[in-house]
């Protein structure tokens, strides 16, 4: 098949299915929250891949590849332009305090571990490579998002002040993650530098920064004067599609440089009002497209070490995010105090976890790769449920008076 | 801030393109890029050029020309081509304004004028190359070793791709300039409406070609049960579009905008595969949304909102595939070609007027609204390439020249026109 009809079945899957994703209030049971959290099209996007009917035969997938990273760039760009100074700073500086000592414990707790556990699965592989997995993985565990914790609390009515701080730190924890994604896909950049890596990874940094930092200063003082939304509309496709084809052109992660260009045009744009509408219009079309086409990236092979390895990978994030808070509380001095249980909330990685897994494995064209995907994906589903099942336990216990 | 904009777009995407970091890039990755590029820097450039009182197309072009594979190459070959998978997307978000624009009620009684102004222009320009092969049969020659074309089948296939004119320019700079009248309808409408009758006659003037160039083949008449079979086809599958279109416009009306891009594309897909005509099919979806329901003014309200970013990379594009070096060699003789299209697209178009009494500005000015050529053209060169193998590819290198010509200058005219007539604005002040 070609993959321009291939494209065309996403479209009209995507503008069935965005029907379904993110409605109605039936998010309480796991199965349901398959269909509310779009999960269920990586599924699809699976059986339309080579594994099953091979609609999306690995050479249409080569064709589509560009649309995959014009989804992670428009996936960044929507985070990034959630991350305005003037909102965050009417929080308290330790909420984000709170979130940097999370992520870091949860990275240096993870990934040690995952390493010693890679070295024992994989013995013959290299170990710089074996290290970028452990961490990879680990920086994966600090990702999290804010729709299950949205879709819970909604269908609850849950909304003390646990909930704020929860989500809070799940709407900008991924911010670290992509951060350390940029950092390794500077530093360990493929193909793999045998020389100068820190000045050549220095330099790629850079410029992931550079590009769309400019861009979006640039495009902002185009769109200062009253424009229509038209020129608008134009203007954010042109440098959402440039920045996401640089990061492709240069095999840079996508997200990163999507992120880096929402945060500085939101924070310099005072057309917050008139960008959601036209974001929000195209976010769960897009979203369901990049869900099946990941689907149909995935190499399914669910083994016994990506068993062993998501098994591990789910404990050791659940102690990295239950064990910790008591300590993070007497070292910040949060009011209300943050129980153990606090650590519930954040199971979920949502889309932003799958872009980040989809942003390595196009980064890193290998097979360890594939391994890093079918465990990431694998755990990210597995998480959601555990994650509603999580938050209930938490936010019901902890907020009596929600 | 256009201007700085632009040249910042334009070194960034030099300093990216760079020797210096090559070694990093991979070049067959470089289509994303190219699409978000050429998306910001047509659209600025088209606005810039707007300023100069030229139409934005005209820029997006251009900008394409600059931008392509011939200058400054930021745009590859591969990389156009993989663009070009929109052209279907772009063509039918065309046609379906197109149709959606044409109100029954303002176009009563001009029917006579379309067909005058058709079959006059077709014919002026029919006898005109004929004439002008018979007068300077050396303007008719091509340079090649193998069998050549006789100068009567060779004038022969280029007034029928002269007489081709592109609609879809012609909606985009009305669409543009927000051009609404009477002139403005009698225009759009006889570009729309040659648009089918050309492609009847092409079906007609390939087969006598190709019995002038091989007599002992025969004269084919199996073209005639092909084009009632294409014709009586895309009708009724316009019908059953717009019928569709009208059901989900009035009892679903959600996601508009991937609803609008997917209707487009299925179109084309559908009917290139079973080889309907896909402007035709979206014409009269259009036409009918427009006709028999209320919803018209939504449907164009949506058609507005999504169609902006496709028309600039589909005309940027266009630009982009523009042959320079076809142009290079060949430009004295195409030039000489437009210049004899003009003349002939103004004699038909002035008598045609004339003859149904039609308004002075439109006799006298009438013809600058006929002058571009894009898709419909090329696709008759693409086939005259096909089917006459030893000396077609020639022939449509000669026929890229005149195109890409009058695709330059055609929206410029066209956009003249429309201020002339008095009609450019009326649109928004509605």
């Amino acid at each position: 098949m070609r993959a321009i009809y291939a494209f065309g079945i996403l479209i009209l899957i995507a503008f069935l299915g965005s029907r379904f994703v993110f409605r109605g209030k039936r998010a309480l049971s796991p199965f349901n929250f398959l269909f509310f959290s779009g999960f269920i099209y990586v599924f699809l996007g699976l059986y339309l891949g080579r594994h099953g009917l091979n609609v999306l035969s690995p050479r249409v997938l080569t064709g589509l590849t560009p649309l995959i990273s014009l989804g992670l760039g428009w996936i960044g760009f929507l985070f990034g332009f959630q991350l305005e100074y003037k909102y965050l700073k009417k929080f308290p500086k330790k909420y984000i305090e709170l979130s940097l000592f999370q992520f870091l414990f949860i990275l240096f707790f993870v990934s040690p571990v995952l390493l010693v556990m890679l070295r024992w699965l994989y013995p013959s592989t290299q170990m710089y490579l074996l290290y970028g997995l452990a961490v990879s993985l680990a920086l994966l565990a600090g990702i999290h998002s804010p729709t299950l914790l949205n879709a819970v609390s909604s269908s609850l009515s849950k909304r003390g002040s646990y909930f704020f701080l929860a989500r809070f730190l799940v709407s900008v924890g991924g911010f670290w993650g992509i951060m350390g994604l940029a950092l390794i896909a500077s530093f360990w950049h493929y193909p793999f530098f045998e020389s100068g890596i820190i000045l050549k990874g220095a330099l790629i940094l850079i410029i992931s920064t550079l590009i769309p930092a400019l861009m979006g200063y640039f495009f902002h003082l185009l769109t200062k004067k009253r424009i229509s939304e038209q020129d608008l509309l134009v203007y954010l496709l042109g440098m959402v599609f440039f920045i996401s084809g640089a990061a492709f052109y240069f095999n840079l992660p996508p997200l990163y440089l999507g992120m880096v260009l929402g945060i500085v045009f939101s924070n310099l744009t005072k057309m917050h009002e008139k960008i959601y509408p036209l974001l929000l219009s195209t976010e769960k079309p897009l979203y369901i497209t990049f869900l099946m086409l990941i689907g149909a990236l995935w190499e399914f092979n669910l083994n016994w070490y990506v068993a062993l390895l998501v098994f591990l990978f789910i404990t050791l994030r659940l102690i990295g995010y239950v064990l910790p808070f008591p300590f993070f509380d007497k070292l910040l001095r949060f009011s209300p105090q943050l129980p153990f249980r606090f650590g519930l909330c954040f199971f979920s990685s949502g889309g932003i976890g799958i872009a980040f897994a989809v942003s390595l494995k196009l980064a890193y064209p290998l097979p360890l790769t594939d391994i890093f995907l079918s465990v990431a994906l694998i755990s990210i589903i597995l998480n959601e449920f555990f994650g509603l099942l999580g938050i209930k336990h938490s936010l019901w216990r902890m907020d009596p008076q929600a | 801030m256009i201007i700085l904009s632009l040249l910042f777009v334009f070194t960034l995407m030099f300093f990216l393109k760079s020797s210096a970091l090559l070694s990093f890039a991979d070049p067959l990755r470089s289509t994303s890029i190219a699409l978000g590029f050429i998306l910001l820097f047509a659209y600025l450039f088209g606005k810039e050029i707007n300023r100069i009182k030229l139409p934005q197309i005209t820029g997006f072009i251009l900008a394409g020309i600059v931008c392509g594979p011939h200058i400054f190459k930021f745009l590859s070959v591969t990389d156009v081509k993989d663009l070009q998978l929109l052209d279907g997307l772009a063509l039918s978000l065309i046609a379906l304004t197109a149709g959606g624009e044409m109100r029954l009620a303002r176009l009563k009684g001009r029917f006579k004028a379309i067909s005058s102004v058709v079959v006059l222009q077709t014919a002026f320009i029919f006898v005109g190359f004929i004439l002008l092969g018979w007068l300077l049969p050396s303007l008719f020659s091509l340079q090649s070793d193998g069998v050549l074309p006789s100068v009567f089948v060779f004038a022969l296939l280029m007034g029928t791709l002269a007489t081709a004119t592109s609609p879809s320019t012609t909606i985009a700079v009305i669409t543009e300039t927000r051009a609404e009248g009477k002139l403005t309808d009698l225009v759009l409408s006889t570009a729309v409406f040659k648009d089918f009758f050309i492609i009847a006659i092409f079906a007609v003037v390939l087969s006598t070609t190709k019995f002038l160039s091989s007599p002992l083949q025969g004269f084919d008449l199996s073209f005639l049960r092909h084009i009632s079979r294409e014709i009586g086809g895309s009708v009724l599958l316009g019908a059953v579009i717009g019928g569709g279109i009208i059901l989900y416009l009035k009892y679903i009306k959600k996601e508009l905008t991937i609803f609008i891009l997917g209707i487009a594309f299925f179109t084309y897909q559908i009917s290139q595969g079973y080889g309907y005509h896909p402007l035709m099919i979206c014409l009269i979806a259009g036409f009918i949304v427009q006709n028999l329901s209320p919803l018209g003014e939504d449907l164009i309200l949506a058609l507005e909102k999504v169609s902006m970013p496709v028309y600039v990379v589909f005309f940027a594009i266009s630009g982009a595939s523009i042959e320079l070096p076809a142009l290079k060699n060949s430009w004295v003789i195409a030039l000489i070609f437009v210049l004899w299209r003009g003349v002939l697209k103004f004699s038909g178009t002035y008598l045609g007027a004339r003859l149904v009494k039609e308004e002075t500005c439109f006799r006298k000015f009438g013809w600058a609204g006929y002058i571009s050529q894009a898709g419909v053209a090329l696709g008759m060169a693409i086939v005259i390439e096909r089917t006459f193998p030893q000396w077609g590819t020639q022939f449509k290198t000669l026929v890229l020249a005149v195109i890409a010509i009058n695709q330059i200058i055609g929206p410029i005219f066209l956009q003249k026109l429309l201020i002339k007539s008095g009609e450019t604005g009326r649109k928004s002040q509605n």
